[in-house]
């Protein structure tokens, strides 16, 4: 896909930028969810995120996701300094720059797959034959080209979760946002899904992949490790695991 | 998200939710059925009373003496006979007014037919006009009597209150309270008529009309010209026509309530009363306005009680869709796209209970019409104010549920199970 080479050929520039966060909740004293944390995903990387449970992992996501803003800091998605927009303009730049994936799927259990795939595309006001097409091509893609007619009820996990991904491209975002993909799923298909993002991070998408699983983890060119709101440190992978159909795990 | 994209996916989500959209559907058709359903059996009494009077309409008022300040009803006459030939007279020559018809009511002992006498108390006196303009001027047999000759006629009832029935050309007797007795040929018998309920008095009970001359022997001396004059206790007055009935209600009144001989013959606590048909006809229009105004404030009960079954179930909804909301919001759709989304089904919901409810409310309406016996009138105006209505009750009870749905943050919504 001609978008997608785009943004291979921008890697210099960063697709997500988190400058100095710091996210405090007031529950009776304040708690610092996250403190101080400063993250660079370049375009085309592959990252993960591990940690344990309260270490911040969900406030991050939620945070570089738009979802949230900061109590201090700065985050920069696509060149948009998310920390200055209005919730409009928040959850403008959230349907045309991050595509989520999340462990439980997450789809409208009322629409077929194909319409899954096309409701980000009607919240960006894209014409009906263009988000049709481009649904077509994404489902082609994640290999439900079959299945687009049938509601999340009647698909596996694995296409349920393929679907999602298919959705999270559909506005050709700067950046997939996986939240433990593979949570839910056994481990075959867990594989088979972790090839597909593989795929898509050779075909030049940005990841970020939070995730509690180290072998998961390991598909990433880099990890960045939170412990109690912080970066305890970063691993670069040297060779980031690479399944193949019917892979390794 | 434009207008048509709402529509579609809103569409969608009413026919996801079967149960739901049916129960909130539900609630509107009773609503606006309620409403179509009274507001039908309302205007359909009111046509049946107002036909029934209609159709005895002419362009003329009854004029009768009254106590002050009492309702006079239909048939509350009876009252002082105070109106003189000479009153007759002058209201004959007041501009618009067609005929004068006198009416008075002669004291009898009895009648006697045949050799068979019955107690009969009374007999009305008044003018061949009279039977023109009452309603009731069908004759089955004969035609009506002519003034200064001693001549009856007699309604169906009291034609067959003797042994053998009284036919045209019979010769009856009649006496007064005095004791005076009149012989005199019956020269028209009135078919019967059905009662309509507002018909004159007595119309299904014997009755024996005759001229006002020789048989009105109630007399007074008349204030105004000093002579001795028949008196009688109700006057028709019939205008030309109709646009002048209110004109001459007023000229008529005006000549009464200031030098006639009514005026000088009344004792001071009665008053004279001058009661058009139109006045009647707008008497019974403000009583069924009355009816219909309560009748209007149960529908419109029923619709505020559907208007909160609707608020209720569409509540429930928003949090029973408390994840897809976040969902939505998740892949980029703003507050205002799932507001509108909520507004928009909840106009559709409206819209369908309104036409339901205009069905059933029609088919509610026309049985009870049926049941009651009344003319099916169909309320149109309604059926659109209650479309209207219909689709203002579903977005004011889809308001607040689906401003609550537009601001559910997306992070808790996609936590919610």
């Amino acid at each position: 896909m001609n978008d997608v080479t785009t943004a291979t050929e921008n890697t210099n520039q960063s697709a997500v930028s988190v400058q100095d966060v710091r996210k405090t909740y007031f529950l009776g004293e304040p708690v610092h969810a996250l403190d101080g944390v400063s993250i660079e995903l370049q375009r085309g990387s592959y990252t993960s995120v591990m940690g344990p449970s309260g270490s911040g992992k969900s406030t991050l996501m939620n945070l570089i996701g738009c979802l949230d803003t900061p109590t201090e800091g700065r985050i920069v998605v696509n060149g948009q300094d998310v920390t200055a927009l209005s919730g409009r303009e928040r959850t403008q730049l959230r349907g045309s720059e991050i595509g989520f994936v999340f462990q439980t799927f997450n789809l409208m259990p009322r629409l077929t797959a194909h319409e899954n795939v096309v409701l980000p595309m009607v919240a960006q006001g894209r014409s009906r034959q263009d988000r049709t097409e481009r649904a077509h091509q994404l489902l082609e893609r994640v290999g439900l080209g079959e299945r687009a007619d049938h509601r999340p009820n009647e698909l596996s996990g694995g296409q349920r979760q393929r679907v999602s991904i298919a959705r999270a491209l559909a506005n050709d975002p700067a950046l997939i946002l996986a939240d433990e993909p593979t949570g839910n799923l056994d481990s075959e298909t867990g594989a088979s899904i972790m090839e597909l993002f593989a795929d898509l991070h050779a075909a030049g998408n940005t990841i970020l992949m939070v995730t509690h699983e180290r072998d998961i983890a390991e598909h990433g060119d880099r990890i960045i490790h939170l412990l109690d709101g912080k970066i305890e440190r970063e691993d670069v992978v040297d060779a980031p695991r690479r399944p193949t159909m019917g892979g390794d795990e | 998200m434009d207008v048509f994209e709402s529509l579609r996916m809103s569409w969608r989500s009413i026919r996801g939710h079967r149960l739901r959209s049916t129960l909130t559907t539900l609630g509107v058709v009773i609503g606006v059925g309620a409403v179509i359903t009274f507001v039908t059996l309302g205007a359909s009494l009111q046509g049946a009373i107002i036909g029934d009077i209609a159709t005895e309409q002419s362009p003329a008022m009854a004029v009768s003496t009254q106590q002050a300040g009492s309702q006079g009803g239909p048939g509350a006459g009876g009252g002082q006979a105070v109106f003189t030939e000479h009153d007759l007279e002058q209201l004959r020559a007041i501009e618009g007014v067609a005929t004068v018809i006198p009416q008075g009511t002669v004291s009898l002992s009895g009648v006697t037919y045949g050799g068979q006498s019955i107690a009969i108390s009374s007999m009305q006196a008044t003018t061949p006009g009279y039977f023109e303009q009452s309603g009731q001027g069908n004759f089955s047999a004969g035609g009506p009597f002519t003034i200064g000759e001693r001549e009856l006629v007699l309604n169906e009832p009291a034609a067959t209150i003797f042994e053998d029935n009284v036919s045209v050309g019979d010769s009856i007797t009649v006496t007064r309270s005095g004791g005076e007795t009149i012989n005199a040929t019956v020269v028209g018998i009135l078919a019967s008529q059905a009662g309509s309920g507002f018909g004159p008095p007595g119309a299904s009970q014997p009755q024996i009309y005759g001229p006002t001359d020789p048989f009105s022997e109630n007399r007074f001396e008349s204030p105004a010209t000093g002579e001795n004059q028949r008196v009688y206790s109700q006057l028709t007055v019939v205008a030309a026509d109709f646009d002048q009935v209110d004109e001459v209600a007023e000229r008529v009144t005006a000549y009464l309530s200031t030098d006639s001989d009514a005026r000088a013959l009344l004792p001071s606590s009665y008053e004279v009363s001058v009661q058009t048909n139109e006045e009647f006809v707008a008497q019974v229009q403000s009583i069924l306005n009355t009816f219909t105004g309560f009748i209007t404030g149960i529908a419109v009960i029923s619709l505020v009680v559907g208007a909160i079954g609707i608020a209720n179930i569409m509540l429930v909804s928003v949090t029973e869709r408390t994840r897809e909301i976040g969902i939505m919001k998740a892949v980029g759709f703003q507050n205002r796209d799932i507001l509108q989304l909520f507004l928009v089904e909840a106009v559709i919901l409206g819209l369908i209970g309104s036409v339901f409810g205009i069905i059933v409310g029609a088919l509610a309406g026309f049985g009870a019409t049926e049941f009651l016996d009344l003319p099916f009138a169909f309320p149109l105006d309604w059926a659109g104010i209650a479309v209207v209505v219909g689709v203002l009750v579903g977005v004011v009870a889809g308001l607040y549920p689906a401003w609550n749905g537009a601001r559910i943050d997306p992070i808790e919504a996609l936590r919610y199970e």
